[in-house]
């Protein structure tokens, strides 16, 4: 095995008695688009400032290509950050912007010329190169922030929630466009988010951060299908979360049927446990199906590409929610306060202790 | 229509300012133009030779002296504000306005009162001299009080508030990710300054520079007490023409090219801060 690019080691940062992040441990490889991900306070702004040097850590070390740089300052590490307020010079121009971080490694004046040129044509911004920061939209705002760090051509792209102040249409090109300039300048990027579906499109592997500590990492698919913790599962996407107990070897609903499903180690008999399964794993009918439950519509929603259901059932408090593909409800016509049956697999079944 | 509430709302104001300073300024500034009497009025003939004689090199000198010692005091007040004012902003944000409210306490305190305690301190027989003496110190002491430097201090510790406070305006607004940007992209502490910090606030220190230069090249108190009457400053000649030597057209001579100095460092002011303020939005 290689070395990884990044590695992060039994770091703690302690500020007074709060334990911002504690004692995470990570590894990123060259080239990755790494997400962390989490609900603010969960320590990964904390983590991102020490990757970029505006925090020492407490305790730990982080290794940059097999090197110790928990104590080198942000102007000497080869990592830049793109700050989520974008933090732009307001009296420079947009060139002036982005040349200002190669002014720093005194490189010759052509060569900067040149560099900052390439940028700007990387971001589709060469028109407006002479205009200031405030005469700019949010969005080129954001690609001029952007350029700023990458044309310094850094080991590692440190990015702080970098789509969180474009609206939502924008978004969505921005995490393609992200995606793309990774790939053509074979940086890696380290994105700090709070929104899941952004970690999920974007990211080859993603770690869950919560009160400062890692509860999970993996890629998009691993996290999505196989969540460690009640925490990551409803964090991810739509879950449903079914109450359950053990009772004789095997998981009983609150209604007392069983439910199949791998149990985890550590559930003694009789303890509270929850059985979560995803919406699109629930199909209707019951045939091959390990599990079934029967419920009337209480709600439907047409999204286009699939239909959703909430389902009032006796084994579960709140609506259960289902997800059919447009082909598997065309089938049969549904209203509102219908009875039907869904079945899933014990595959799909995931248990957490409650 | 255009909307005329904020016309009313602002004509009390106005009619108050033109009535009783826009009008007398201009009623005593017009008699620039009029020859002095022999027996000290004033006698309707026009002329221009008060104007010239403000340029005549006795009193032309006198403004270039005075110009200077507002212009040392300006600077040295920016410095020491902008200082001030830099390590406030940078303190927790719910002490800051404690240690504005310590900064600017003096200035509530009466200016005679404060410019008299330099008094106390500068002279031969003084605070400074007594600590001197107490350290062992035998020798003659240099004269502090009824010199050019005494004036300077006067003038830098009366007005330092002013700018501690236009200093303070633009710093406390400055995004601290900025500078965190600079460092970030490879810029020491010093260059973060000079080339980020410092450009950005720049309107702050020309209102602080432009208010303490206005306020001391015209300032006839401080060079009075301070300076003991040892040389002139503008303010003081101008006070000597109305009310000893009682020569009313030169004395308003003065007071025009006076005011014409400060209307065009104030304008130069404007125009600055405005060239600034598409900076200012972007700020937060």
């Amino acid at each position: 095995m290689t070395q990884p690019l990044l590695s992060i080691s039994n770091i703690d940062k302690h500020f007074g008695t709060l334990k911002a992040v504690d004692n995470v441990s990570l590894d990123i490889r060259e080239n990755e688009f790494f997400a962390l991900l989490g609900a603010s306070g969960s320590g990964k702004t904390t983590l991102l400032r020490m990757l970029a040097g505006f925090e020492v850590p407490t305790g730990g070390a982080i290794y940059l290509d097999g090197k110790d740089v928990s104590a080198i300052p942000p102007n000497r590490r080869p990592v830049n950050l793109m700050f989520q307020s974008y933090a732009l010079f307001p009296h420079m121009t947009v060139a002036q912007n982005i040349a200002y971080g190669l002014e720093m490694e005194r490189l010759p004046r052509r060569e900067i010329a040149a560099r900052v040129e390439e940028m700007l044509g990387v971001i589709q911004l060469s028109q407006l190169a002479g205009r200031k920061p405030d005469q700019l939209s949010g969005g080129q705002r954001q690609r001029v922030a952007l350029a700023r760090a990458l044309v310094k051509r850094p080991r590692l792209l440190l990015l702080d929630e970098p789509l969180g102040a474009l609206d939502k249409k924008l978004r969505g090109e921005m995490q393609l466009e992200l995606k793309r300039i990774q790939h053509e300048f074979g940086i890696t990027f380290v994105v700090v988010t709070h929104d899941q579906e952004e970690a999920l499109v974007m990211a080859d592997r993603i770690a869950i951060l919560r009160d400062g500590r890692l509860l999970q990492c993996g890629s998009p698919r691993e996290i999505y299908e196989t969540p460690q913790s009640r925490f990551a599962a409803d964090f991810i996407g739509v879950m449903n979360f079914l109450p359950a107990r053990v009772g004789g070897g095997v998981l009983l609903a609150q209604t007392g049927v069983p439910i199949a499903a791998d149990l985890p180690e550590g559930l003694a008999e009789g303890a509270e446990a929850v059985a979560a399964v995803r919406p699109e794993r629930l199909h209707l009918g019951q045939s091959g199906a390990d599990n079934s439950l029967t419920g009337t519509i209480g709600a439907m929603a047409y999204h286009g590409l699939d239909l959703q259901l909430h389902l009032t059932t006796p084994l579960s408090p709140q609506p259960v929610m289902v997800r059919l593909t447009a082909d598997a409800a065309e089938g049969r016509p549904l209203s509102i306060g219908d009875e039907v049956t869904v079945g899933w697999s014990a595959r799909d079944t995931r248990v957490f202790p409650a | 229509m255009t909307d005329r509430k904020p016309l009313y709302l602002m004509s009390p104001a106005l009619a108050w300012l033109t009535g009783f300073m826009v009008i007398p300024c201009l009623l005593v500034l017009a008699l620039a133009f009029f020859r002095r009497g022999i027996y000290g009025g004033i006698e309707y003939t026009f002329t221009l030779e008060n104007i010239a004689l403000v340029f005549d090199p006795l009193y032309a000198r006198i403004f270039l002296k005075s110009a200077g010692i507002a212009g040392l005091a300006a600077v040295l007040a920016v410095i020491l504000g902008y200082a001030a004012a830099y390590a406030i902003a940078a303190m927790p944000r719910r002490r800051q306005p404690m240690l504005l409210f310590f900064a600017v306490l003096p200035f509530w305190s009466n200016y005679l009162v404060r410019t008299y305690a330099w008094i106390v301190l500068l002279n031969r027989e003084g605070l400074i001299a007594a600590v001197a003496h107490g350290l062992g110190y035998d020798g003659e002491l240099p004269k502090l009080l009824y010199t050019e430097s005494a004036v300077v201090v006067g003038l830098v510790y009366n007005y330092l508030p002013f700018v501690i406070l236009a200093c303070y305006a633009p710093l406390s607004r400055l995004n601290p990710e900025m500078s965190e940007a600079s460092r970030d992209l490879g810029a020491s502490g010093w260059t973060t300054f000079r080339r980020v910090v410092l450009p950005v606030t720049v309107p702050g220190i020309a209102t602080g520079f432009v208010f303490v230069f206005v306020l001391s090249i015209g300032n006839f108190v401080t060079p009075a007490l301070l300076g003991g009457g040892q040389f002139q400053m503008i303010g003081n000649l101008v006070y000597a023409q109305f009310l000893t030597a009682n020569d009313w057209p030169f004395g308003a001579a003065l007071s025009m090219v006076l005011i014409a100095i400060m209307m065009g460092l104030l304008t130069l002011q404007t125009f600055a801060t405005e060239r600034a303020s598409g900076a200012r939005r972007q700020e937060t």
